[in-house]
């Protein structure tokens, strides 16, 4: 089995419940998936499934095992065939879902009269009963419908729009899906870690990926402070969560003495892989490396006689220093010895500082990306970068997704979005001529010629 | 060897690079020594480019009015392309085509289907990433244009991409032994397996294409589909096709690309303003006394005084630089730095649907028991505590959200 197409042991996956609420759970061997109000149940029964399988949660009606510390009763799952439950219709007329064919729908809400819950003839408390008899959430839901006092005066628009809210309510079953970047983001949005992930949208992820032309083989440059997000994604486009053998390397530079790349650990990758493919460095360490002699000088590496004569009790202390040693050569290749094949830069830091030293080096004609959950801070970087001669045409950029109300027939924009999702700045690293023209006046007569010192000019 | 999927340090003979002469104005050119490429910022010899690292200056001086004048010479990347493509269709810009290959989760593990090709933008963001490219072009000519141009940027050597002439929408997508297409067959090989994971449907009519798609789609995972339309008559009719063939998670979204000008404005302040004002004043005052001296003058019987007209010097106060044409950003005065929309948006490309299926929803009961027979005496507990409590495996979901209200 494949943990990029079907569930498998040990995996992370996302989980995404009737409410459309997103859950990150580890399918641990013999574990419990448990999901509050949703119902419960083994992971070893969704296991083999492919991934993006919705299960529904069931009870015979004799389980009586809980989940340990909660009274939430562990269930069946059967797969479920479509979530939306969506039968196929004989003209490809929106289906009517089958708890609204047995009641009738009236034409226009005419007659219908805003009374609130007192047309509910069913009070909360047997509804709470109903729950705890863990009859599945269906037949709640048509016993809900039979003692509605005014079901029948909604619209068939108005009655399915209450049919999909009380199933989010009350209907047991959740979709596992990968866990892939984006899914990652959806989560962390979810949640409400909007400042955590610096208020990046997947639209300007995925623009600031392609833009900074990330694919496998490549070596890159990165700040991310998002917590590993971006590393994340680049690692999913760099090797698609698959332990490949092709090289790729993304050197993360972080401002703090320890990086900070926690969400990695909800990826497939070994620690090992990850060692391999991700290195980090300090703003000091990489601005300021130690020189190779002072390396040198403070640690001689012993060759295979002289450690065969080395006290073993002396050994722990000599692999620790040659580990050291080793890890301070590192650093030196990856600050002064790499030609980067792409910036990616997601830092609150001054970018108009940050950024020009950043992309010393970065190769010739390679991208540079950052993004910034504000639009001034770009601004002013691409001023710094446009008088620079080692920029070429820095681009401030915005991408914003629009989501419709997908029903046919009723097609239109939703009434409210999430506001947001950060502007990127997209230029290229260039190198200055230097023959006798090194020396360029832009403000003279070859001003139209120095597109790089140029506002924009209409693309 | 790909001029897109290689990482070149210099230019050499032969190089397909891209010049920047400007924005919007990007060419691609192909390097062979003794030829010359000319712009109207002038002449630049390709002897003169060859051995430089890529992203290099180059500069000439103009005979005739000795000016400066240069370009920078750049390796093709996808989004660069698309700059500077010849349009044989409309083509997918990259706010779509990044967020479409973002969602539809593309990478090297990623089998990917595009129909048509069209203008190849598209094709060439994909085959950076995905392990596997299949594209379709109905247009006899276009699909030869793009199968030329494929070949000459090293796509179809790499091979991960195959371009085939077919109308999906009347035959589908298998590709058979004996089709045109680009896809070399071994001994005795006589269909492709497509095993398509991402699909992408720029198509006048993706529903007719829609139904075909069950025998090229991976069948033990999900296939996640994007349909790229521009009329919302026609994602209705999309719509249709998806639910009808077992399509889920369906959505329409569209995307928005903004592009802003860097400006400056000049920060010109309320005190200067006044001051201007009094200094005219004071300069109009000399005027109206003269006036008014002469005038009285007129009215009295004494002869007129030789009249010498005050030379009022010329303001010396001109806080705005009025009059003279001053460049933005001029060092001798005050800026804010300000951003502005570019004056022509993309303010439509095409509405983004979105759909995903498993066609065997399924799994293997004999692997699963095996599995889970080596896992026999495994304590998800156990092990969760000692993990240094990194997440409890029975995570019970959030109390607010847990006690539900009718």
């Amino acid at each position: 089995m494949d943990p990029l197409r079907q569930l498998v042991l040990n995996q992370h996956i996302l989980v995404r419940l009737p409410s459309d609420n997103l859950k990150i759970v580890e399918l641990k061997p013999n574990g419990v998936i448990s999901l509050g109000k949703f119902g419960a149940c083994h992971v070893n029964d969704i296991i083999g499934y492919p991934l993006g399988t919705t299960f529904e949660i069931w009870y015979e009606g004799d389980e009586t095992e809980v989940v340990r510390g909660s009274t939430v009763v562990i269930g069946k799952v059967r797969v479920l065939e479509n979530r939306a439950e969506a039968q196929v219709g004989s003209e490809g007329a929106t289906p009517q879902p089958a708890e609204l064919t047995q009641v009738e729908s009236s034409k226009t809400n005419m007659e219908l009269l805003d009374l609130g819950h007192k047309v509910q003839k069913l009070d909360h408390k047997e509804i709470e009963r109903m729950k705890q008899d863990v009859t599945a959430g269906d037949s709640i839901i048509s016993m809900m419908i039979q003692s509605h006092e005014t079901f029948h005066k909604k619209t068939i628009h108005s009655q399915e729009k209450y049919l999909k809210r009380k199933k989010q309510k009350f209907a047991k079953f959740f979709t596992a899906e990968y866990l892939g970047s984006s899914g990652l983001l959806r989560y962390l949005i979810e949640k409400g870690d909007m400042q955590r992930i610096m208020d990046l949208s997947e639209e300007s992820l995925g623009m600031a990926l392609n833009l900074a032309n990330i694919r496998s083989n490549g070596t890159y440059l990165c700040m991310d402070e998002t917590g590993g997000l971006i590393v994340y994604a680049m690692l999913e486009r760099m090797f698609g969560g698959h332990e490949a053998q092709h090289g790729g390397t993304i050197v993360v530079v972080h401002e703090n003495e320890h990086p900070n790349l926690d969400l990695l650990k909800f990826s497939n990758y070994s620690e090992e892989f990850i060692g391999k493919h991700v290195k980090t460095v300090s703003l000091l360490q990489y601005f300021e490396p130690p020189t190779v002699e002072e390396v040198e000088a403070s640690f001689t590496p012993l060759d295979d006689a002289q450690l065969r004569e080395m006290k073993s009790n002396k050994k722990g202390a000599y692999y620790r220093r040659l580990k050291r040693y080793n890890s301070d050569l590192e650093v030196i290749r990856l600050a002064s010895q790499i030609t980067y094949d792409a910036l990616i830069v997601a830092s609150t830091l001054q970018l108009s500082t940050l950024v020009p030293r950043l992309a010393g080096k970065v190769h010739g004609s390679r991208p540079i990306v950052c993004y910034s959950q504000f639009r001034e801070t770009l601004l002013e970087l691409s001023h710094t970068l446009y008088d620079s001669l080692h920029f070429l045409a820095p681009t401030l950029l915005e991408t914003r997704c629009r989501p419709y109300q997908t029903v046919r027939g009723k097609l239109h924009p939703l009434m409210t979005m999430r506001g947001g999702g950060g502007y990127l700045l997209w230029c290229h690293k260039v190198i200055p001529a230097d023959n006798g023209a090194g020396k360029i006046d832009c403000d003279n007569a070859a001003a139209p010629a120095c597109p790089a010192a140029q506002p924009d000019e209409a693309p | 060897m790909s001029y897109f999927t290689e990482y070149k340090d210099l230019i050499a003979e032969g190089d397909l690079v891209l010049v920047w002469i400007s924005r919007g104005n990007v060419k691609q050119l192909r390097i062979k020594s003794g030829e010359v490429f000319n712009t109207r910022y002038g002449s630049f010899a390709h002897d003169d480019i060859v051995g430089r690292p890529y992203g290099s200056q180059i500069g000439v001086r103009t005979k005739g009015s000795n000016r400066f004048g240069f370009i920078h010479v750049l390796q093709p990347t996808p989004e660069l392309w698309t700059l500077s493509l010849p349009h044989r269709t409309q083509i997918v810009y990259t706010p779509d085509s990044s967020y479409i290959m973002q969602r539809l989760g593309c990478s090297p593990q990623s089998r990917v289907i595009e129909a048509g090709t069209g203008s190849g933008s598209f094709s060439h963001a994909f085959a950076r990433t995905v392990g596997q490219l299949f594209s379709y072009e109905f247009h006899h000519m276009r699909y030869e244009q793009a199968l030329a141009e494929f070949q000459e940027h090293g796509l179809i050597a790499d091979g991960n991409v195959t371009i085939t002439h077919r109308d999906v929408c009347q035959k589908g997508f298998l590709i058979k032994a004996g089709d045109t297409t680009s896809y070399e067959f071994l001994e005795g090989q006589d269909s492709v397996s497509v095993n398509a994971d991402c699909i992408f449907l720029d198509l006048p009519a993706p529903w007719e294409a829609i139904p075909h798609l069950d025998a090229v789609i991976a069948k033990d995972r999900t296939a996640r589909l994007c349909c790229f339309s521009p009329c919302i008559e026609q994602v209705d009719k999309t719509l249709e096709a998806l639910e009808l063939h077992g399509w889920e998670e369906i959505e329409t979204v569209e995307i928005q690309g903004r592009q802003y000008e860097s400006r400056r404005q000049m920060v010109r302040q309320l005190d200067d303003a006044l001051e201007r004002l009094r200094d005219v004043k004071r300069r109009k005052q000399h005027g109206t006394e003269r006036r008014k001296r002469l005038g009285e003058q007129l009215g009295s019987v004494e002869e007129l005084t030789d009249d010498v007209r005050p030379k009022t010097p010329k303001t010396s106060y001109n806080p705005f630089g009025k009059g003279s044409r001053v460049k933005e950003g001029d060092n001798g005065f005050e800026w804010k730095q300000v951003a502005k929309v570019e004056s022509e948006i993309k303010s439509h490309t095409s509405y983004l649907t979105f759909a995903s299926k498993i066609l065997f929803k399924s799994r293997d009961e004999n692997t699963v028991s095996q599995l889970l027979e080596q896992y026999k005496d495994f304590n998800p507990n156990v092990k969760a505590a000692s993990k240094l409590d990194k997440r409890p495996q029975e995570t019970s979901f959030e109390e607010s959200q847990a006690s539900n209200s009718v």
